[in-house]
């Protein structure tokens, strides 16, 4: 008995050896049409889970997003926050890190010794100094080395384009910033041209500045970059407030809201594209196999007719799909690796990171949709062997 | 009997037919939603980012720096230059008319307050309460367009203002009507005044004098904003009321620009002054946000047009990744689209190698077999296309409407790409077993060999 079993298990396998070898042709047509599935399944998903999260990092783009300062401040009134509220502000988020920079503002006099023009302008003393490069874009300004020698000493400033322009002044001119009997000289290191206040404003670092103020480790204010889903950051501003009570926790309101509605419209452009391809991808090779699987009429008249019944000749063909799914899928899967990072690096500049659990989905799904196509077979059980070897039908 | 033999081709195997056409119906179905989403995602895309705000900052050339922290001006209260309100329609007359969809004049001025509220007056009380008696911080007024309807030059009319311009400012409540005493005041200065919708203020000008209340103009309070800025601390006003309070009729200081734009590449952040004469018209006629701005500027003379970088670059980036990301999606489902139905023609193709076998073996060259197995999948082709395009369509409409709330418009581009891609794939497709069929023996298969 159970050699009897192993024999058919042998004839089984041998018979399935066989689909597979008497036509390279065929065989080639559904590797390539279930592979090609299983990679754009494997690159999509691993892209829509990718570009969601990378979306938010771009959003970083319109820089600080929520802003800390004095409780019942209404900017009118000049009141300071003491440095170390900065060191309460947690800075590591799943989504990514908070950017935090602490700014004290003042109003000092800007003076030119050079030419001996001077001027009134606010002084934003910035810590640290090198936020400014990624919280205001300034493409048109020449880059300067902020991070340069020590730039909260007070040695560099980064003067506004108006400033300059009314000033007169050029790059690495030196300026003396007054107010009272105090005052600072620094180095300008670049320009800002970014068409907000920052125009209108010279920044330097933030211990100079309030050397300046003759204020010590108080601060106007702290700007944030939260990085994450409009929720997300909704979440981390509730829960800044709670931790701070002294102060007043404020989203800008012009960009979470503006990204919130960017953020839905774009993801649910994402998920519906990518579910109709991944649909009618499917459909696609479903048709591309059903068709390959019609033409195996002489195959299964040839079994039925030397006594195989029907049961055992279909189980032999899902069998015969259910491998080609498996082939095709883990081909198109690896595949789909190099196109998901492919894909990545061409729109994000960086490689998408692979999501293992993406590959055995696009594998499992491959299996099925080859499992399915081969279903139409089973309207080959009413077919007449005789007739069929006859060339009736 | 050629067409004989492609109709008898159909007419014997319309199962097979119908099969081949449903992958290539499908496929092309994908990649006509793909495309017609995508050629109409950046417009799209571009008006939602309008809801962040003006792209484009005006204000006098000859204005001196703006001492302002916190959005609080500490400039001494004449100093500085303003605009004429009168050139503002020309805005609209400018080459990128139609990219322009809003725009704000501004009026900041500081004014004494005197509030009067209903609800804690007392008959006896009934006289003016002035807010801080003893030392009092103006508060900041400004003067601004909201639903500003704006003769054009042309006879025709446009309708702006800084609802338009700065769509997170929330109002409850409802924007004052232009032409009334209306305003509308910041929700932190409503809370510390205990004003309310409904109640009146009184504004006298910024100079300190003795205030009458009898003699200052009276505002009827429609609506608390908030806006997350400084703007909650102030009090907003119809343009007109506060150039009259502080005695600058017809002029604003700064101005708000809203501009569909196209995002900016390397080209569009040269200095137009070092381009050519061709360079300089493919510039002006690209509209990037500094071409605009450089057209405003011609328009508005004694104006400083200036890009509000840290929008107009935000913008700019994500709008390229995004649109670039929906190519790439495209291209996939077209890869996908052509590789299953290239499959499908192929197999078309071997299963029918009986019959090339016999047309050989009646006299019938290769290139004729080649010839008569092409027209018919050209055929197949053309009507599957038509059919994927239709289906295509329908789901772009779906997808559009679910997600802008507009369908995208069908275009006939993405017709003639669908078509002659469906003739493309699967003649490509049955390219190489066509070859292979090309050379067979007809014997041999004849025989069933």
């Amino acid at each position: 008995m159970p050699d009897r079993r192993a024999a058919n298990r042998a004839m089984f396998w041998r018979i399935i050896r066989r689909l597979f070898g008497a036509n390279p042709g065929r065989l080639f047509v559904m590797l390539l049409a279930l592979g090609a599935g299983a990679a754009v399944t494997a690159a999509l998903l691993n892209l829509q889970v990718d570009a969601k999260r990378r979306l938010t990092t771009e959003f970083r783009a319109f820089g600080p997003n929520v802003l800390i300062i004095p409780k019942g401040s209404s900017g009118a009134n000049s009141e300071t926050l003491p440095e170390s509220t900065i060191h309460l502000v947690p800075v590591n988020l799943p989504s990514g890190r908070v950017t935090v920079s602490s700014t004290l503002y003042m109003i000092a006099n800007v003076f030119v010794p050079q030419s001996g023009k001077s001027l009134a302008a606010v002084v934003a003393g910035t810590n640290p100094l090198a936020f400014l490069r990624i919280s205001v874009l300034s493409s048109s300004t020449s880059e300067a080395n902020l991070n340069g020698p020590a730039p909260s000493m007070g040695q560099v400033c980064v003067a506004g384009a108006r400033v300059a322009k009314q000033l007169g002044f050029q790059q690495n001119t030196e300026l003396v910033l007054a107010s009272g009997d105090r005052h600072e000289s620094c180095r300008v290191a670049s320009f800002h041209q970014t068409g907000g206040p920052e125009d209108d404003r010279v920044a330097i670092g933030l211990r100079a500045a309030q050397r300046l103020a003759n204020l010590p480790n108080r601060i106007s204010a702290i700007e944030l970059i939260v990085p994450g889903t409009p929720g997300e950051i909704q979440s981390y501003i509730a829960d800044l407030q709670r931790r701070l009570p002294d102060v007043d926790v404020r989203p800008i309101r012009q960009f979470t809201e503006g990204e919130a509605k960017i953020y839905n419209r774009i993801s649910g452009l994402l998920t519906a594209t990518v579910a109709i391809v991944l649909l009618l991808t499917g459909l696609c090779v479903m048709a591309a196999m059903t068709n390959v699987a019609m033409e195996r009429k002489m195959d299964v008249s040839l079994m039925k007719a030397i006594g195989g019944s029907m049961r055992r000749v279909l189980r032999l063909f899902l069998a015969e799909a259910a491998l080609l799914g498996l082939a095709g899928g883990v081909i198109g899967a690896a595949a789909g690796i190099f196109l998901s990072i492919g894909l990545g690096k061409a729109v994000f500049g960086v490689a998408a990171r692979p999501r293992l659990i993406v590959y055995p989905v696009a594998v499992a799904l491959t299996v099925i949709v080859a499992i399915l196509s081969a279903f139409p077979l089973r309207r080959l059980a009413s077919i007449r062997p005789a007739s069929v070897f006859r060339g009736e039908a | 009997m050629f067409l004989r033999i492609v109709a008898d081709s159909f007419g014997r195997r319309p199962r097979h037919k119908l099969l081949t056409g449903a992958a290539l119906a499908l496929g092309m179905g994908v990649v006509t939603a793909a495309l017609s989403v995508s050629l109409d995602v950046g417009d799209r895309l571009a008006k939602e980012f309008r809801g962040l705000g003006a792209n484009l900052l005006v204000t006098p050339q000859a204005d001196s720096l703006p001492l302002e922290i916190g959005g609080a001006d500490y400039r001494p209260v004449n100093a500085g230059a303003y605009l004429p309100e009168a050139d503002l329609p020309k805005l609209k007359t400018i080459f990128w008319h139609n990219n322009i969809i809003a725009f704000a004049p501004i009026l900041e001025d500081r004014a004494t307050v005197l509030v009067d509220v209903p609800s804690v007056d007392l008959n006896s009380l009934r006289s003016n309460v002035i807010l801080h008696p003893a030392e009092p911080p103006p508060v900041s007024i400004i003067g601004t367009w909201a639903q500003h309807k704006l003769s054009l030059p042309d006879g025709s009319s446009f309708v702006t203002g800084v609802d338009r311009t700065n769509p997170w400012w929330q109002v409850q409540g409802r924007w004052f009507s232009e032409g009334l005493s209306e305003c509308v005041v910041g929700q932190a200065l409503a809370r510390r005044t205990g004003l309310h919708i409904g109640d009146h203020v009184y504004l006298g000008g910024s100079e300190p004098r003795v205030l009458l209340q009898s003699s200052l103009p009276q505002f009827l309070v429609t609506g608390l904003l908030a806006t997350g800025g400084a703007e909650d601390d102030a009090i907003i006003l119809p343009l007109d009321a506060a150039q009259h309070l502080s005695k600058r009729p017809g002029q604003y200081r700064k101005l708000y620009v809203s501009a569909l734009t196209k995002p900016e590449d390397d080209f569009a952040r040269r200095d137009p002054k070092t381009m050519n004469a061709g360079e300089f018209e493919r510039w002006s006629c690209s509209p990037y946000v500094s071409s605009i701005a450089y057209s405003i500027k011609q328009i508005l003379p004694g104006a400083d047009v200036r890009v509000v970088r840290r929008i107009a670059e935000g913008e700019g980036q994500i709008l390229t990744r995004v649109r670039m990301l929906l190519w790439l999606v495209t291209g996939a489902a077209l890869l996908a689209a052509a590789l299953a139905v290239g499959a499908s023609s192929a197999a078309s193709v071997i299963e029918r190698r009986t019959e090339i076998g016999l047309m050989k073996a009646l006299g019938a060259g290769s290139g004729t077999v080649g010839f008569l197995l092409a027209a018919e999948q050209l055929l197949l082709a053309f009507v599957g296309g038509g059919v994927g395009y239709a289906l295509g369509i329908v789901l772009a409409r779906l997808v559009g409407e679910k997600i802008f709330g507009v369908a995208p418009a069908p275009s006939l581009i993405v017709f003639s790409v669908i078509i002659a891609l469906a003739a493309g794939v699967t003649v490509l497709g049955s390219a190489f077993p066509l070859h292979r069929a090309s050379r067979y023996e007809p014997a041999p298969i004849l025989r069933g060999e």
